[in-house]
């Protein structure tokens, strides 16, 4: 098989893009899902799924190459005028260009800029043909049908590109999770907690298909962590309390405790070993210290104790993944305790995991007795609770998916060129489960 | 719009709104079913005569009228393959979301490129005269459409060619 | 983007961010290039010491056109034996880089070309022949040459794609490259039809000075009784000949023209592709339109019946 071309993995998300080839242990490209166009009217006023909101905003049809029709004056190249990821960013703060950011809530909003954004990806970075690779993308849960027949009408006719397959995102979050030394048994079934840079989700899978009705998400992700980090930089006062700044503090000193009031306690008992300075340095040369304290362990609690940031979302994380599994069908529920996953940026915390699994487990242990007391004398046999950290939970769902792509059978569960010329775009609603019961 | 054009349209105009007189008839070969008779094709009592309005072998309309429904095919306009595979391209992106566009038949029927089919519910609850300038329009425009393409291909195309070959300049 | 660069991007920066004197840290990529090329990014003894290695589909034949000799001279120390699988590697140890940051930049640059530079051999030896027949060439005048001197060399054939390849010939007064290509899709075939009309048309028109490009379907006269061709002359396949000039070959120039004619193929099919997606997001846009014609033959829902605070009612005038 040394001939074959390695698949290509690309996990569009709302802020990031991880771009990579299958067999990897990380993506190539990690960049902002950003694309950076010239005029504000060029390429504007996309139409999504089929029900365009053009029809709302007038004024965008006549934007860009729109029915004006005055191609013949121009070369009509404006097309091929834009960047994207980090040269996204470099260009939009200049004069010129726009910046936009096709994804919205994990899903394609835009898809004129995600198909300039996917053309760019790989001819520019991943610098492969089309024809020759297979393709593996990914998507948000509950992503509608007619988005997918839009990715496969664009991977196939503009790109011509092998073959395609789209995996739920946190599906594969639960495949990278086999990498753990704690997973025995390779199952699709478990809950994944998927926190990145704008929100966290909490998502049973039950044999690698979501539970839907049972997702819930929690509006307390990465840039809160943040904010609240900066907020207490500058309730101190300290010389800088940057978003930046409060970045790099979350990043390099924030963990999970496991009581904070014995954390706090510990800080004050032996503060030398527990505050931290970080060190800011500034592009003219000048540098300053900052002090790092207490946000240490407060910055990741807000997941825990979420009335300590937030006063209109209070559920702590916990009780939230608890309330998800108890939704969840009576048969699975055993499958996702014992099988709790994470995946995103904003879970890296050292200890998040354990945290989480004591904290849930404290929940079903008073359950579980509860329930014993009221049924006067039966014997529960318990429940095992079990988080698995990984060390590929940053990328999650892009390490998964070049597992699953690298994997021989990968191609067999492809939808092809032909096979999509054949029968359209309808063909890619459906897809045979990738390393589900009966592969490897 | 050139000279030879209006009359087309015009004569279009015309056929299709005295075609669009529809009504509500349930189907004499199943009970309590209401299909639209055109498409059946099992009574030929309440089929109409159909028209062809053609302005050239290359662009015509055929109207079939019925007593419940309508069905309108049309040729688009292409001179060479280019154009040829642009109206396919073209044709193939709207059938595919003909769910939003109600009228719109997911496939054309045999020697025509694209088809309607209005029936007795959607005069019912659309406005005639409009679905009648939606396809005068519709006929307007994908010729304009087609032809713009065209032109950018070719723009683009010379384009490109100069660009790879300047640097050998 | 309009042209495509000539070198990887991912092993462009992933040694100016170990270069730049970042934390070393093992590596172990396998990536891709266009037409089927294949690097393998590692440090396999230690985390200072970074091996590239390629595979190329045809690097049998780049090595009879003399690859070896060109790499040697592009990377002299930093050869190691090949990794097994892989054709050609190439290492370079941290701690024992170029000292000044040119160097460094220098060594980045050419690492990231491997793939142009194994590929550069067999073009850079036709240029080589064709100076050679040229000084031949000029001893004679066109009449009294005798046998051979005018004609061209021995083609060189690159079968560097799967059902593609490259052929090279030189003569005394011009380097020809013709390209076979193929194309699968109905779309792709006639998009690209336009396209080389106008890559033949360019000289005439605008660039007096580029090469002279010439394209049909059966195989051109150079190319006659080399094994392999199709020579059915059916519309899949093409070839696209490109002519070189000696002013295209002088030894000042033909760095950046072995570079850019590399891209020829992947520019081309590039290009076909971002059309199509242009094509694309005006298909959009004149769907949305159609919608919003369509749209406006519903009627208005009706209007509620409005109440004032006081309760009265008003209808309004139309």
């Amino acid at each position: 098989m040394a001939n074959q071309t390695p698949a290509v993995v690309m996990d569009n998300g709302t802020g990031y893009s991880k771009l990579g080839f299958a067999g990897n242990d990380s993506p190539s490209f990690v960049f902002p899902t950003a694309i950076a166009t010239k005029g504000v009217g060029g390429g504007a006023g996309g139409s999504g799924s089929g029900r365009p909101a053009v029809a709302n905003k007038p004024s965008f049809l006549t934007g860009g190459a729109g029915p004006g029709g005055h191609l013949s004056g121009k070369r009509g190249t404006e097309d091929l005028d834009f960047f994207i990821g980090d040269e996204a960013l470099a260009a939009s703060a200049g004069p010129g260009y726009g910046l936009h950011y096709p994804i919205r809530h994990g899903q394609i909003e835009n898809w004129d800029h995600m198909e300039r954004f996917w053309s760019n990806s790989i001819f520019k970075y991943l610098r492969v043909e089309p024809e020759d690779h297979y393709f593996l993308l990914t998507e948000p849960p509950l992503n509608p049908p007619e988005n997918r027949e839009n990715t496969a009408e664009i991977m196939f006719e503009s790109f011509n590109c092998a073959g395609l397959y789209i995996a739920v995102q946190a599906v594969l979050a639960l495949a990278a999770s086999w990498t753990s030394s704690k997973v025995q048994d390779r199952s699709l079934t478990g809950t994944v907690i998927d926190s990145g840079e704008g929100v966290t989700h909490v998502i049973p899978v039950a044999e690698g298909y979501v539970i839907g009705s049972s997702i819930k998400s929690i509006p307390i992700a990465g840039r809160d962590i943040t904010y609240f980090v900066q907020s207490l930089l500058r309730d101190r006062g300290e010389p800088d309390s940057s978003l930046k700044t409060a970045e790099r503090i979350k990043e390099e000193f924030c963990y999970v405790c496991p009581d904070i009031v014995k954390e706090f306690s510990r800080f004050d008992r032996e503060p030398e070993d527990r505050f931290r300075k970080h060190t800011v340095n500034y592009p003219n040369g000048k540098s300053v210290v900052v002090d790092v304290g207490y946000e240490r362990f407060l910055a990741p609690e807000i997941f825990f104790n979420p009335e300590i940031y937030s006063s209109d979302f209070l559920t702590p994380l916990p009780n939230i993944v608890d309330t998800v599994i108890q939704t969840s069908p009576i048969d699975v529920r055993r499958g996702l305790y014992k099988n709790i996953v994470l995946s995103g940026g904003s879970t890296l915390y050292k200890d998040f995991g354990r945290r989480l699994q004591r904290d849930i487990r404290h929940l079903v242990d008073a359950r579980i007795k509860a329930s014993e007391a009221r049924s006067g004398g039966a014997k529960s046999g318990g429940l095992d609770v079990q988080v698995i950290t990984h060390k590929r939970q940053r990328h999650g769902p892009w390490f998964g998916g070049s597992l699953l792509g690298q994997t021989p059978e990968f191609r067999s569960y492809c939808h092809t060129k032909a096979e999509y010329d054949e029968i359209g775009p309808s063909i890619v609603r459906r897809f045979a489960l990738l390393g589900g019961p009966g592969s490897t | 719009m050139s000279q030879s054009l209006r009359p087309y349209l015009q004569c279009v105009r015309s056929s299709l709104t005295a075609a669009l007189s529809l009504s509500n008839f349930a189907s004499q070969a199943s009970e309590r079913h209401n299909v639209p008779e055109i498409e059946a094709q099992s009574s030929p009592e309440v089929l109409l005569n159909p028209l062809t309005v053609s302005r050239n072998e290359n662009e015509k309309v055929f109207i079939e009228p019925s007593i419940n429904s309508v069905r309108i095919s049309i040729k688009i306009k292409q001179a060479d393959e280019i154009e040829h595979i642009l109206v396919h391209k073209f044709t193939r992106f709207l059938t595919q979301r003909a769910e939003s566009f109600f009228i719109l038949r997911r496939k054309p029927i045999k020697g025509y490129d694209i088809s309607f089919l209005i029936t007795n519910f959607h005069t019912e609850e659309m406005l005639k005269h409009k679905l009648v300038d939606f396809i005068i329009q519709f006929m307007e425009e994908v010729d304009k459409e087609i032809s713009e393409m065209k032109l950018f291909l070719n723009a683009r195309a010379r384009f490109v060619a100069e660009s790879f070959l300047t640097p050998f300049d | 983007m309009l042209l495509l660069d000539y070198q990887n991007v991912l092993i462009e920066s992933m040694l100016k961010d170990r270069f730049s004197g970042a934390a070393p840290v093992s590596i172990d990529q396998v990536v891709s290039d266009f037409d089927g090329v294949t690097f393998h990014i590692s440090t396999p003894e230690s985390k200072t010491k970074i091996r590239v290695s390629i595979h190329v589909k045809c690097f049998q034949e780049l090595v009879q056109y003399g690859a070896q000799a060109v790499l040697e001279r592009e990377y002299g120390p930093y050869i190691v034996e090949p990794e097994s699988g892989y054709d050609f590697s190439v290492q370079v140890d941290l701690e024992n880089l170029p000292a000044d940051q040119e160097g460094k930049d220098d060594l980045i640059r050419r690492i990231s070309l491997l793939k142009r530079n194994a590929m550069a051999a067999p073009f850079e030896q036709a240029f080589d022949e064709f100076a050679q027949r040229q000084e031949e060439a000029s001893k004679y005048t066109s009449e009294s040459a005798p046998q051979g001197v005018l004609e061209g060399g021995e083609v060189r054939a690159i079968h560097y794609r799967e059902e593609e390849a490259i052929y090279i010939k030189a003569s005394h007064d011009r380097v020809t490259v013709i390209f076979s290509t193929i194309f699968r899709e109905e779309t792709d075939r006639i998009f690209g039809k336009v396209f080389l009309q106008e890559f033949v048309d360019a000289r005439r028109r605008a660039i007096q000075n580029a090469p002279q490009v010439l394209f049909r379907h059966d195989p051109p006269l150079e190319l006659e009784g080399i094994p392999g061709i199709n020579t059915s002359g059916s519309g899949e396949v093409g070839y696209i000949t490109f002519v070189l000039f000696p002013r295209h070959l002088t030894a000042q120039r033909r760095e950046e023209v072995i570079s850019h004619i590399q891209t020829f193929r992947d520019y081309f099919h590039y290009h076909i592709k971002a059309s199509k997606a242009y094509i694309h997001s005006r298909m959009r846009r004149r769907t949305a339109d159609f919608l919003q014609v369509l749209r406006r033959a519903r009627p208005e829902t009706e209007e509620k019946e409005r109440k004032t605070a006081s309760g009265r009612t008003f209808r309004v005038q139309a």
